[in-house]
């Protein structure tokens, strides 16, 4: 941790440790070099990135990934945050660092529709190719909120144009306007789905 | 990809001029259309190539097929899969020259199904995850929440803990040996390895009650203390099992690795071991080895499941020997509403790390639940595992990184 402190002292903001992990937040611009730093430095050798996690703090707030790094030099786990735009999910990608985080980058994008600058393989790994949903979002409903809302009686495995269960909080959001993100879907051209946005809008009740 | 205008309506292939659809194909930026009935390769070249446009740089990669390519497709329900996953092999001849898997056909959303339920039944809602390690499953989020709790388990429940997951280590990774031998074309020791695994869940059993989904663990604690049945059959159970992992050994008796943890990574020559690198539990305690392999291929994979019983014996050895008195569980509340905080947790599981990231907003549930599975992580080495090895070396290799899509597909 001192070692942090003396290597980045202007962007290894609120530092926290406890008993067995050590905690920093990065900006997202720095995120890949200050990972090289960690991996490659001697004194650092934080080599084996344990895990890679995104984290909604839903609407109106923003995203988080999460990386929990292993050292054999040092007792704790590493645990660096990067807060994400959630209006404009991108971050970089550290599958130039560690090609195991391909699955992992993957899984945030299919689950929380972060975009990883640089993943040369971003496609969806849970949920089929055409789903437009990003289901651990915090604003994504499930079939409990559902029963709740506009959106009953849809079943959205039947119906695939009302795949996109994100969007019917829409009237409930404060980001609506945003939604969806400029540029979130880069991979996945909006003509690749015969029926579009404005058909599920025009399909569901009012 | 060129953009399309949304009225392009692509018609039945059947009713089309074959140039046309050709041409119409193109311009949705699909794959081209599949050769005439009447040619040699009709029906084979496009099979498995997804009827979309692809996506990414690597999706490109691997569906371009050259001269003398072809994909083959394997799964979601073939028998040597090992459950529901998909591989699309990319061949020329005989020869693997890519691969791509393919998963979600099991995918049950269980992170967000956790993010809706109450601390203490998080712990029943894992156990389904990797179904053949359910007590490692339930450990690692025992031990995020109670760190996010500020509780410490008693000693005794710290030694049952550990006892029962060494049990558990042993029969996953037997039968990790026996699906491998199946896979390679020997059905006898799976027989034997069902056989041996049905006393470890008999024992399992006699002491959580259940021999699948254990639902043992609490937070803070264990459900029950050891009984007589238990100690009984553990008894029984040691006296045969170094004589069955020698026959074993008997009736049974190469590739390179990203990512990777466990066995798979130890059998590579990287003595990275959780228990060792992170000691949880009680585990500085004890004594043993992290063995490893120097090969780093399907035998030394299968040697390293059979040294890793052995240790587990001798785990269970140390903890029956140490074992103290006292309760097993701590005084919990029925509902627990944890300070916010974040809480990390690692365990070392038969398939690698095993790792839980709870976040904990003040209200009776997590408010993230972050699961790390091995099995999901190891399999993104098969693409870099393959190429160059045969069609039938593939289920050997996938046997040897021993996936559970229970695990992979969360």
């Amino acid at each position: 941790m001192r070692l942090l402190v003396e290597r980045f002292p202007d962007i290894a903001r609120d530092l926290w440790t406890d008993e067995d992990t050590v905690e920093v937040q990065l900006p997202r611009d720095a995120v890949v070099e200050t990972l090289r730093t960690l991996r490659d430095e001697p004194e650092f050798g934080f080599y084996m990135l344990a895990d890679a996690a995104a984290v909604d703090y839903g609407i109106g707030h923003h995203f988080e990934v999460v990386y929990h790094l292993y050292s054999d030099r040092h007792p704790a786990w590493l645990r660096v945050r990067v807060p994400v735009d959630r209006a404009n999910p991108r971050t970089p990608s550290v599958t130039s660092l560690w090609t195991g985080a391909m699955f992992h980058e993957r899984e945030m994008y299919d689950m929380m529709g972060i975009v990883f600058e640089g993943n040369r393989d971003l496609r969806r790994i849970y949920m089929s190719p055409d789903y437009r949903s990003f289901p651990q979002r915090k604003d994504f409903l499930l079939p409990d909120d559902a029963a709740d809302s506009s959106a009953a009686g849809v079943n959205p495995l039947e119906r695939p144009e009302t795949w996109d269960l994100t969007t019917f909080s829409r009237e409930l959001t404060s980001s609506a306007a945003t939604y969806p993100p400029p540029d979130t879907q880069v991979d996945v051209p909006a003509e690749a789905y015969p029926h579009g946005q404005e058909s599920a809008d025009k399909s569901r009740p009012a | 990809m060129t953009a399309v205008d949304p009225e392009t309506r692509i018609p039945d292939p059947i009713d089309l001029d074959r140039a046309e659809e050709a041409r119409l194909r193109a311009a949705a930026g699909l794959a081209p259309p599949s050769p005439p009935a009447g040619s040699e390769y009709a029906g084979f070249e496009l099979v498995g190539v997804p009827d979309r446009p692809l996506q990414t740089e690597r999706e490109r990669e691997m569906y371009t097929l050259e001269e003398g390519e072809m994909l083959l497709n394997m799964g979601p329900q073939h028998p040597s899969t090992h459950g529901v996953l998909r591989l699309v092999v990319k061949i020329r001849g005989e020869m693997v020259t890519d691969l791509d898997p393919v998963f979600g056909y099991l995918h049950r959303g269980i992170e967000k199904l956790c993010e809706n339920a109450t601390y203490t039944t998080v712990l029943t809602y894992v156990d389904p995850m990797d179904y053949l390690a359910s007590m490692h499953n339930e450990h690692a989020p025992a031990i995020a929440f109670e760190k996010l709790f500020g509780i410490q388990a008693p000693r005794r429940a710290e030694y049952i803990r550990a006892l029962v997951v060494e049990l558990n280590r042993v029969f996953s990774h037997g039968l990790m040996i026996g699906f491998l031998a199946l896979d390679m074309g020997g059905l006898t020791p799976i027989l034997y390895a069902f056989i041996n695994r049905d006393d470890v869940v008999e024992l399992l059993a006699a002491i959580s009650g259940q021999r699948m989904l254990f639902n043992f663990f609490r937070v803070g604690g264990v459900n029950w203390d050891v009984n007589d049945e238990f100690l009984s059959r553990l008894g029984t159970w040691h006296g045969t099992v170094m004589k069955s992992i020698g026959d074993n050994e008997k009736l049974i008796t190469e590739n390179e690795m990203y990512g990777v943890t466990g066995p798979n990574l130890r059998a590579s020559g990287v003595p990275f071991d959780v228990r060792k690198a992170h000691p949880y539990s009680i585990y500085d305690e004890l004594e043993f080895d992290v063995i490893t392999q120097q090969s780093g291929d399907v035998y030394a994979r299968y040697l390293q499941r059979i040294d890793e019983i052995k240790q587990s014996l001798h785990l269970i050895d140390q903890i029956m020997d140490k074992m103290p008195h006292g309760p097993v569980q701590a005084q919990v509340p029925g509902i627990i509403r944890p300070k916010p905080g974040r809480a990390y947790g690692a365990v070392e599981s038969p398939r690698g790390l095993y790792s839980v990231y709870a976040i904990s907003d003040g209200g009776p549930t997590p408010y993230r639940f972050r699961m790390r599975d091995p099995s999901f992580i190891s399999l993104q080495v098969m693409p870099l595992l393959m190429p160059g090895h045969l069609i039938a070396d593939t289920m050997a290799i996938m046997a040897s990184l021993d996936p559970v899509m229970g695990g992979v597909d969360k």
